[in-house]
């Protein structure tokens, strides 16, 4: 009995979104938690099967497909929305718990979606919800922010719509499910598509440095687990083995490095970290070996909780300093030193130091890389990972905690809220713990790879690859300063654009409507049209008027003639008509014989 | 308590460096005795090859990734606000 149950874990979030404002105080924060809660404790008993079919119009709509895969996702979604529903109890205003729980919900729908019309009403769902927690910041950046990040997804919905239609009616099929690389066509590539914009894959990634670096501080700490890991988990879904991913993956992991190294923002520079991390997950899924999957899945849930932690790390600085720029920070050790020492071990476990939960997961990426002969991968992600830890292990705390004696702005009196540490510190223990004891996820995983990631050799290269890397830091560090400015990306083409195209609209297209529509108006358009009605008007008068006056005038005429002539009123002249007539007869009779 | 410890270490900074630079000779010292079960490519083989690679991976991400914001990609923080409100 217990084994077949199932209960969408989205509902207890949408369910209980409408009812988080109405509550009051300690009540809303008891249901805030509450929730999460569940969800998670109601994951835990999941076992596989498929739940919740509903036929509409000849579609076949699942609602609830659980297996490995979805569980495992489901897993650490649940897990982060404690987190964050504990990060964000500080919070006065009920609307950034209602967005982050119907983002949470929609993410949690997409996981468990077994067709891609279910998969598609949930993905649009967590962009909705998403946008709201960018524009919950109510600076005129984050508005700004919020309507591009907006706009660009709403574009990758509708590539992935439009896949989807396709593929339904090349196949007649809208099960979510894996395709083959030698059967792709236009359509499954639209789709992924889709997903890569979501995943924040090169050339559509613009959007998460500019969202993540606006949002409201909790905002971003639910928005740095959901979206890009829910397109992973899409990838895994659909689109293992394909070779695209590969090299995608690899220039995606590299390309967050070199722009993490340009950013002066904190929070910016984690989102250029996660556009690198979500590159060995998409990496994995390209490479699409047993091992490799396993490790995308694996990096996947490490992840989330690390980049959470480091999110939150931060946003714990911006809350109590208001500062997110390495320009303006520094000298913070002595004021926010709990926030220090999660946020180092957040930048450990994505630098993958041993006893930390990357050093488990992201290994087994790069393995299977190895594994499968593709050395220039496994090379470049290793390149990466040196990087990750140069920025996100060095750069962010020495940054804001160390380089300057004092801060140069009126220190803070207090460290980051109570509720803010002890997520954190949830967080860190969960790093922690995968890193020592990483049997306890893999035993989550959904294929069937064995990995070892704990060998003398392995810890070995990892320490020299890190340790040197530290050695570097600190020789080059001068290069390293901050400088207040930021790296252009590729949403210079729509920011510029559209600055451009208004400017286009506001310049030349007036321009063009004041001096040369109006004169042409003026000197061509006008006279013609006025001697089109002169002659319309001499037809009309002359032509149509003149036609119907006189054929009217004709008819009159002829009907006074014929009265004249038919009626004189003189009787002779009837009785010899008749007589005529009648005469015409006889003859005709006559004749006719 | 962290304070504390933080600011001894802050105190004692050279001693810090020297443990730190002991612990780079170790691993370096330490390689040459590890067993090697997975051998991928060349470097693998090489003693304290993957700490010359993070040595140069390091120096070949800040030189380059710099070097490229400010031939290229560098703009003043306010690009997009002084630009886009015209």
């Amino acid at each position: 009995m217990a084994a077949t149950f199932f209960f969408h874990p989205a509902l207890l979030f949408f369910a209980a979104l409408p009812v988080v404002p109405l509550l009051k105080g300690v009540w809303r924060q008891a249901l805030v938690l509450l929730v999460p809660l569940l969800a998670f404790t109601l994951v835990l008993g999941f076992s596989p099967g498929t739940h919740g079919v509903v036929d509409v119009q000849g579609l076949h709509l699942v609602f609830g497909r659980v297996d490995k895969l979805a569980i495992i996702f489901a897993n650490v979604f649940t897990l982060m929305s404690i987190i964050g529903a504990v990060y964000g109890l500080h919070v006065k205003e009920p609307w950034q718990q209602v967005a982050a729980m119907g983002y949470v919900g929609s993410a949690l729908g997409c996981v468990f979606a077994g067709d891609f019309l279910t998969l598609f009403l949930f993905w649009e769902g967590l962009m909705v919800f998403s946008t709201a927690l960018v524009f919950l910041r109510k600076t005129e950046r984050s508005t700004r922010a919020g309507y591009r990040y907006f706009l660009v997804h709403v574009t990758g919905g509708l590539m992935l719509l439009c896949g989807i239609f396709l593929h339904y009616h090349q196949t007649g099929s809208i099960a979510f499910v894996r395709f083959h690389q030698e059967t792709a066509g236009l359509a499954e590539y639209l789709i992924l598509a889709g997903f890569l914009l979501n995943a924040a894959v090169p050339p559509l990634h613009a959007w998460l440095p500019d969202a993540y670096g606006s949002a409201t501080v909790v905002g971003s700490v639910f928005m740095c687990a959901y979206t890009t890991k829910t397109a992973v988990y899409a990838l895994v879904r659909s689109f293992p083995g394909f070779d695209i991913l590969i090299v995608l993956g690899v220039i995606m992991a590299l390309y967050g490095v070199v722009y993490a190294v340009l950013e002066n923002d904190a929070r910016r520079l984690l989102s250029y970290h996660i556009i690198s991390q979500v590159g060995y997950m998409v990496t994995g899924v390209g490479i699409g070996t047993a091992l490799a999957l396993n490790g995308a899945c694996a990096h996947a849930y490490a992840h989330i909780l690390y980049k959470s932690l480091l999110f939150m790390g931060v946003g714990g600085v911006v809350h109590v300093t208001g500062r997110s720029r390495f320009s303006e920070l520094g000298g913070l050790w002595k004021y926010m030193p709990y926030t220090l020492i999660f946020t180092l071990i957040g930048g450990l476990s994505i630098s993958a130091f041993p006893l930390f939960s990357g050093f488990v997961t992201k290994s087994m990426v790069i393995s299977g890389a190895w594994e499968s002969h593709l050395n220039w991968a496994a090379l470049g992600l290793t390149l990466a990972a040196a990087g990750t830890f140069l920025h996100t292990g060095l750069k962010v705390p020495y940054f804001i905690w160390f380089w300057r004696d004092k801060p140069s702005f009126e220190p803070p009196k207090k460290d980051a809220p109570l509720n803010m540490l002890v997520a954190m510190a949830i967080a860190a223990y969960y790093c922690v713990l995968i890193g020592v004891n990483p049997e306890g996820l893999y035993k989550l995983l959904p294929f069937d790879a064995h990995y070892h990631p704990y060998t003398a050799q392995h810890v070995m290269e990892s320490m020299q690859i890190l340790l040197f890397t530290m050695l570097g830091f600190f020789l080059l560090i001068k290069k390293l300063y901050p400088e207040p400015k930021v790296g252009l990306d590729l949403d210079w083409f729509y920011r510029r654009g559209a600055v451009v195209f208004m400017a286009f609209c506001q310049d030349v297209l007036r321009m063009v409507d004041e001096q040369v529509i109006k004169n042409l108006h003026k000197t061509f358009a006008l006279p013609l049209l006025r001697s089109f009605a002169r002659v319309a008007n001499w037809n009309d008068q002359r032509v149509v008027d003149g036609a119907v006056d006189n054929s009217a005038q004709a008819v009159l005429r002829l009907g006074d003639h014929m009265r004249v002539f038919m009626q004189p009123g003189i009787l002779s002249r009837y009785i010899a008509r008749t007589l005529t007539v009648l005469a015409g007869i006889a003859l005709l009779a006559l004749y006719l014989r | 308590m962290i304070v504390r410890c933080i600011a001894w270490m802050r105190k004692h900074y050279s001693l810090v460096e020297k443990s730190f630079l002991a612990v780079l000779a170790l691993l370096l010292v330490g390689d040459l005795w590890v067993p090697r079960h997975h051998v991928h490519f060349l470097g693998d083989e090489i003693p304290d090859f993957w700490a010359l690679f993070g040595l140069g991976a390091c120096a070949l991400i800040i030189i380059g990734s710099k070097w490229l914001g400010h031939a290229w990609l560098f703009r003043p923080e306010d690009y997009y606000e002084r630009e886009g409100n015209k």
